[in-house]
């Protein structure tokens, strides 16, 4: 009993709207080319798995790899950057600017320069997640102990072991955070460059099934990619918790 | 002196920096080092201070920023005004942090249908802008809400506040140094918002500007569309990022 009262007070306000659009949809008696009822979704989920399945499948891929790529990108240029201060003072108020512009805003510039396929969606999130990481991973990097690096010299250790004991330890959870940050823009990029681009994936589904009016896919593709956004954003959690465990 | 020097240097590499990133932009597009569709800098700007195009960019931009402005004000109230419930009726607490969440965890394109079918189209920018912005608005009023300490709750009690006093004095006072770094962070968020709910077909705008400039091949249209969202966007996160010091400096 007691889990029924903790469940209905964690979910009342989800079951809440369920209930409502539910209600309104039979109430009204709206037409369903207007809005169709969440049990019609659901069965159009039902009815064709292939065809969510696969399409989701590639936006996933297409997050996870730019935000990889984007990481990789953000990490090696802010080490760069900490090696020189000439460097760093270059470089730190630009990533600064370019991590708080509207990414998408740029979205339609890329498609135009790169080309319309998948690699120019990829750059897209890779983009969207590298500048975030820049100033996160430079962030932990400045904040290093002020005389630590002359310590490690003195006691004698390689440039190497320096790199792997005093600058990843400080870098690696800053990245990790910038990546909790920059996930579920990412997930949104790669369908909005799907959308304007119109070549495959979530984002293709969702223009395609809004421009013919078939409701019940527009609403299917969009539970289908929350989902998607939050199988991106629970890895990148378990990922940080594991990363934090070691590094931390 | 030390430190005003060392803030100078900064500065001064700071400009030296995007002045760097201004000339390889003009550079890059002056020798079409990046193909066709990478125009100079100076042709983009010249293309947006041309008289001709002035009624374009600005009824473009009045479209616009006036969604950005609705969804703004609009998220910023209903952030402070759900969190506020959430402080005065605990019970409800639990479920409104689960339906945000979820809320925010739909990606705003998702949202699109819904409010194709609610409203008619030229309110879908402002209002997936305005859900952007409340997510933001509404984590941290929440969390501002718990900066007031036990202690000092208890000094208030034990003097005989009553509840709204209590609120007023220690806990919005408390909570504002977070709730302006929110409105700072929901600035881009409110751009975002209202360029993809353009893309949705409003009838005009910057975001469906850009789209049509894409589609078109006309490239200094469509970097002059960016470059006006991205300096409007970058200006008033430089000006909430002033606001936030002084409220820094006063309340913390």
């Amino acid at each position: 009993m007691s889990s029924v009262k903790t469940f209905f007070s964690r979910y009342w306000g989800i079951i809440g709207i369920l209930v409502l659009w539910q209600a309104w949809v039979s109430i009204s008696g709206l037409n369903a080319i207007v809005l169709p009822s969440p049990l019609s979704v659901v069965s159009d989920l039902a009815a064709n798995p292939g065809i969510y399945a696969s399409s989701a499948g590639k936006t996933f891929l297409v997050a996870v790899l730019g935000l990889t790529f984007g990481l990789l990108a953000g990490i090696v240029l802010a080490l760069a950057a900490w090696t020189s201060r000439l460097l760093n003072g270059l470089l730190t108020p630009l990533g600064l600017i370019f991590s708080s512009i509207p990414v998408v805003a740029l979205i339609p510039i890329l498609a135009r320069l790169l080309g319309y396929d998948i690699r120019t969606e990829i750059a897209i999130v890779a983009i969207a997640a590298f500048f975030p990481t820049f100033v996160f991973v430079g962030a932990g990097l400045q904040s290093l102990p002020a005389g630590s690096d002359d310590l490690f010299k003195v006691l004698g250790s390689s440039p190497w072991q320096r790199f792997l004991r005093l600058v990843m330890p400080a870098a690696v959870p800053n990245m990790m955070v910038a990546l909790r940050l920059t996930a579920p823009e990412a997930v949104l990029a790669a369908i909005l460059a799907e959308l304007l681009m119109g070549t495959s994936g979530l984002g293709y589904m969702f223009r395609e099934a809004a421009g013919r009016f078939a409701m019940e896919r527009a609403f299917g593709t969009s539970i289908i990619a929350t989902i998607t956004a939050v199988i991106v954003f629970g890895l990148v959690m378990a990922a940080e918790r594991r990363v934090d465990a070691h590094w931390k | 002196m030390i430190l005003r020097s060392e803030a100078m240097h900064r500065l001064v590499l700071g400009a030296v920096g995007v002045g760097l990133f201004l000339f390889i932009w003009q550079l890059v597009g002056t020798y079409r080092l990046a193909g066709m569709t990478w125009p100079p800098l100076s042709d983009v700007l010249i293309f947006i201070s041309d008289p001709a195009r002035q009624t374009l960019f600005v009824r473009a931009m009045g479209a616009s920023f006036t969604s950005v402005a609705i969804g703004y004000v609009l998220g910023i109230f209903c952030g402070v005004a759900v969190a506020m419930l959430g402080q005065v009726l605990p019970v409800a607490r639990p479920g409104l942090d689960r339906l945000v969440a979820v809320i925010h965890a739909v990606p705003l394109v998702a949202l699109a249908p819904i409010f194709m079918v609610l409203a008619n189209r030229d309110l879908t920018p402002p209002a997936i802008s305005a859900l952007g912005v409340f997510y933001m608005i509404y984590v941290a009023t929440t969390s501002g809400l718990k900066a007031a300490t036990h202690s000092h709750r208890d000094v208030f009690s034990a003097l005989g506040a009553n509840a709204a006093t209590r609120f007023f004095r220690l806990e919005l006072p408390a909570a504002l140094p977070a709730l302006v770094s929110g409105m700072k962070l929901a600035i881009p968020v409110a751009f975002i918002g209202a360029i993809v709910g353009e893309w949705f077909g409003a009838s005009r705008g910057l975001g469906l500007l850009m789209v049509s400039a894409m589609q078109n091949f006309q490239i200094p249209l469509l970097w002059s569309a960016v470059l006006i969202v991205t300096t409007a966007s970058l200006a008033l996160f430089g000006l909430m990022s002033l606001v936030e010091r002084l409220i820094y400096g006063r309340f913390r």
